[in-house]
């Protein structure tokens, strides 16, 4: 991070959170119309690498969930692996998905272990992919701030 | 227990625990044959798809080996607690070590070829581990590295040849396959599986021409080598072959290969054994030569030579394990193994004395000792077989230098003897060094004494070799015949090996010093050396370290695949018809792939070329979006959007370090010109000829048919991702997870670098 971009930054927070929530909603409306977990983490990728371009790759990691990137994609694979089980306990082949309907009042909103599972590959997505791409992105970078002072 | 906690040794109470586990397995063994229940049989249904049960049976040669895995095992245990006392690696031995009977029971009970092997190669790996139980030293992990590579390789043979040999017989049961075998045709398949075998048998079994690595797995602690490499693990071999003797034991090739190598191993390891001053390596090499014998013993017919198997298995257990006891004991007494500079020791070590002169009796065959009545048998069973005349002198050789060898370690280091003779510090062990040798050498005596007690036993074993119809009886024959001349004479060679033992050492070290070259351990040595050599001078060639020069090799190799593969299948293909002018949306996406296309031919800076090569992927995405791909199209997008920034941030890097303008380009390249247009032409007949077949619309229709109903999801790729194809994608993520656990070294390496250059300014 040689130069602040301020435009940049300004932009960036709003920004973030704008992409970050587009990202979910692909993933949460993915099995029904298009979008879905691999597409869902590829959009909040972006959203980490603009903070990577516009704070640095050390502030984008820090806002990952679990902090970094690693964790967050085998929380993911963990997730993704999880989601079969119940079934499976239950004596149906594994990742034989369940579903159930949780009343909202207004609407039903159908809930599934197919979300669970969905999740797992959007967080999979989202830390390992960020993960080369702020790694990559680092390599611009100067050493790390605490290095710097 | 805070004392197991820093790693310095355990406890007592965790070293009885590990103690009961083969005490138990040894309770229950001879419980099982005290009532006769043998045979017992067990399944488990495990991978039901490939046929493959987890099935066991124990008759009386697994009774046998169980007999022997937990005996000994029991001896070991509590031997290694008084010999490791105090060492940091004692629970990583014990649990090894338990581990490794475990394997070893698995093994020899299994009755499906593949649970067999299974456990077959647990073993080698275990033993891997232990012989490089001292890690910190570059010869154990150098023997180590070579039990693992030889008795891998052979467990690779085994693999095939179990495969071969189950697909032959139609089942993989072993029960099964004997009685199968012997109706079937002598075929090449067979044959072929046969020498297979026999590889993996002869490796484990430290066979000539594998048999270089045993002595070398003595870098293990003693009581691994006494357990692993005398007992139980190197007797495998000796088991799989009479397992399966009755499938093939009619066979000329199998009797030929198994008399050959056996008798070769016994006659040639004892030789080797000559040429040692180690006292475990000498031990090592007399197992090599019984193991040897025991082979050859297999090989031939009849139902002496089963008998004799059975007895010499049980024999050497008994008398092999409690003599590297001995070995262990000096080696902890005084520091040393080597025999020249032992002697004397019967006074500092009175009882390991008194166990070596019982093991060594029956080591030597001496009368009233077990080894006595296996050397009556044996010789029975070559006198009652036609053998040739080169397996009786290699049994001859073989008896006599086992009396020597006995002498050697139960006499000579005890007693005067006429080389060096310093009196050198010594020590006994504590009880549990001394108790488990004594108790094995004394049952190896008591059986001499009381024959019958190991009758039903051996009987039991030599029954799954041959259909034994009548009682055999073990006794002690004191008849004059071919049987005690025979024994005469290898006791009178034998004493004279003794007394000659450094002469003899001399002129064999000298003579075989000038073959060493050509042995079987120097091409082994070459080969390790070879590999790497070979390795890097390929990689020097393929990797030429030129980007342009790998994009041409990988583009170039796959038009010509594509093209062979095409001119091959040769089938119909039509240009198709255009249907009519595609709408504005496809035409404009075209458009915009083919602007970035030209505009990247022309450009010159890198950052440029990146960013309409990008151009040409959201071309791409647009003709996906409306040609009813739309989550193609995202991540067409997303993919494009991000690489695009990664690539750029990479450049600047390299434009920053001033690497970019070291290459230099030339404006005019006729050869890609002429590499790019072929991969195109080859690509696009491929389009052809794949839009020219008639389209098999079974898949999709199913899954867009099933998608709602079935998996309550509209979006079909979605719904074939998550749930129809759910453990595809699971597999997906977790590919796309380790690679990014593999990269994140090499991209902190190449950080760290960074940092280093940057401090350096």
């Amino acid at each position: 991070m040689k130069r602040r971009v301020v435009m940049l930054e300004a932009a960036a927070g709003p920004l973030y959170w704008v992409i970050l929530g587009s990202s979910l909603w692909v993933l949460l409306r993915g099995h029904n119309e298009p979008g879905g977990g691999f597409i869902g983490g590829l959009l909040a990728v972006s959203a980490s690498i603009l903070w990577a371009v516009s704070h640095g790759s050390g502030a984008a990691r820090r806002r990952l969930p679990l902090k970094d990137p690693l964790r967050l994609a085998a929380a993911g694979v963990l997730l993704a692996g999880f989601s079969g089980l119940p079934a499976w306990l239950g004596g149906q082949p594994y990742l034989t998905h369940l579903w159930g309907k949780l009343p909202l009042g207004f609407m039903e909103y159908k809930v599934s272990t197919v979300l669970l599972f969905d999740l797992g590959v959007y967080a999979c997505v989202w830390g390992a992919l960020a993960g080369y791409a702020l790694a990559l992105l680092e390599l611009d970078e100067g050493p790390p701030e605490e290095e710097r002072r | 227990m805070a004392q197991a906690n820093t790693g310095q040794g355990i406890g007592r109470v965790e070293r009885l625990l590990f103690t009961a586990l083969p005490l138990s397995a040894l309770c229950l063994v001879l419980w099982k044959l005290a009532r006769l229940e043998l045979p017992l049989s067990a399944s488990l249904s495990w991978v039901p798809a490939l046929g493959i049960d987890l099935a066991f049976h124990i008759d009386g040669l697994s009774a046998l080996m169980l007999l022997m895995i937990s005996a000994v095992g029991t001896a070991v245990f509590l031997y290694a607690g008084g010999y490791m006392a105090g060492h940091s690696g004692q629970r990583r031995l014990f649990v090894l070590l338990s581990l490794f009977m475990l394997a070893m029971i698995g093994t020899v009970t299994a009755d499906h070829l593949l649970v067999l092997f299974l456990f077959w190669e647990a073993t080698s790996v275990l033993s891997f581990l232990l012989v490089g139980f001292d890690y910190h030293k570059s010869g154990s992990r150098r023997s180590a590295q070579q039990a693992l590579l030889i008795t891998g390789a052979g467990g690779l043979a085994l693999l095939a040849g179990f495969l071969l040999l189950g697909q032959a017989a139609g089942t993989y049961r072993i029960r099964e396959i004997i009685e199968v075998v012997p109706q079937l045709e002598q075929g090449g398949r067979l044959t072929a599986a046969l020498l297979l075998i026999l590889v993996g048998a002869f490796t484990k079994s430290a066979q000539f021409p594998f048999h270089f690595w045993l002595p070398n797995a003595m870098a293990a602690p003693t009581p691994v080598s006494a357990y692993l490499h005398s007992a139980t693990m190197v007797k495998l071999g000796v088991y799989l072959l009479a397992r399966l003797d009755p499938a093939f034991g009619e066979w000329p090739l199998w009797e030929l290969l198994l008399k050959g190598a056996g008798s070769i191993t016994a006659a040639w390891g004892m030789i080797l054994a000559l040429r040692e001053r180690d006292l475990k390596r000498i031990l090592a090499w007399s197992t090599v030569a019984t193991l040897g014998t025991l082979v050859t013993l297999v090989g031939m017919r009849g139902e002496g030579a089963s008998v004799a198997v059975g007895s010499l298995l049980l024999a050497h257990a008994l008398y092999k394990a409690p003599l590297f006891f001995v070995a262990g004991n000096i080696d902890h007494g005084t520091g040393t193994r080597v025999i020249d500079r032992l002697g004397n020791l019967r006074h500092s070590m009175p009882w390991t004395a008194a166990v070596a002169l019982l093991a060594g009796a029956s080591m030597a065959g001496m009368p009233l000792s077990f080894g006595y009545i296996v050397k009556d048998v044996i010789v029975e069973a070559k006198s009652a077989g036609e053998v040739f005349a080169f397996a009786k002198a290699a049994n001859t050789i073989f008896g006599a230098v086992a009396v020597a060898v006995a002498g050697v370690a139960a006499v000579r280091v005890f007693w005067r003897h006429p080389g060096v003779n310093e009196s050198c510090e010594a020590r006994e062990g504590s009880l549990s060094m001394i108790l488990p040798p004594l108790a094995l050498a004394l049952s190896g005596i008591t059986l001499g004494v009381f024959p019958f007690f190991a009758q039903g036993l051996i009987a039991g074993a030599a029954g799954a070799m041959v259909p034994v119809p009548r009682e055999i009886l073990l006794g002690i024959t004191l008849e004059f015949g071919p049987t005690l001349a025979s024994l005469a004479l290898s006791y009178a060679i034998g004493l004279g090996v003794y007394i000659s033992w450094d002469w003899l050492h001399e002129r064999f070290d000298a003579a075989v010093q000038r073959i060493d070259r050509l042995g079987m351990a120097a091409h082994f040595e070459r080969l390790l050396r070879g590999i790497p050599r070979a390795a890097a001078a390929s990689t020097r060639f393929v990797q030429s370290g030129s980007l342009p020069a790998y994009v041409a090799l990988a583009i170039g190799t796959l038009s010509l695949l594509l093209a062979l593969v095409m001119a091959l299948g040769w089938s119909s293909f039509a240009v198709p018809a255009l249907g009519g002018i595609p709408g504005p949306a496809v035409l404009g996406a075209c458009a915009l792939i083919a602007a970035g296309a030209l505009a990247s031919l022309f450009q010159k800076d890198r950052l440029a070329l990146l960013l309409s090569a990008g151009l040409v992927g959201y071309g791409s995405g647009v003709l996906f979006l409306f040609s009813g791909a739309p989550d193609v199209a995202y991540t067409q997008f997303t993919v494009e959007t991000v690489f695009v920034i990664v690539a750029a941030s990479i450049l600047l890097v390299l434009r920053r370090s001033g690497r970019l303008s070291s290459l230099p380009e030339a404006r005019w390249r006729p050869a890609a010109l002429a590499l790019a247009a072929a991969f195109g032409a080859v690509i696009m007949l491929l389009l052809f000829v794949a839009s020219t077949g008639p389209f098999d619309p079974a898949l999709s229709d199913y899954f867009s048919e099933t998608s709602l109903p079935q998996a309550f999801g509209r979006n079909v790729v979605n719904v074939i991702l998550v749930d129809f194809r759910a453990l595809d994608t699971l597999g997906e993520i977790t590919v796309v997870l380790l690679s990014f656990l593999a990269a994140l070294p090499l991209l902190a390496l190449r950080r760290a670098g960074r940092e280093r250059k940057a401090e350096a300014e």
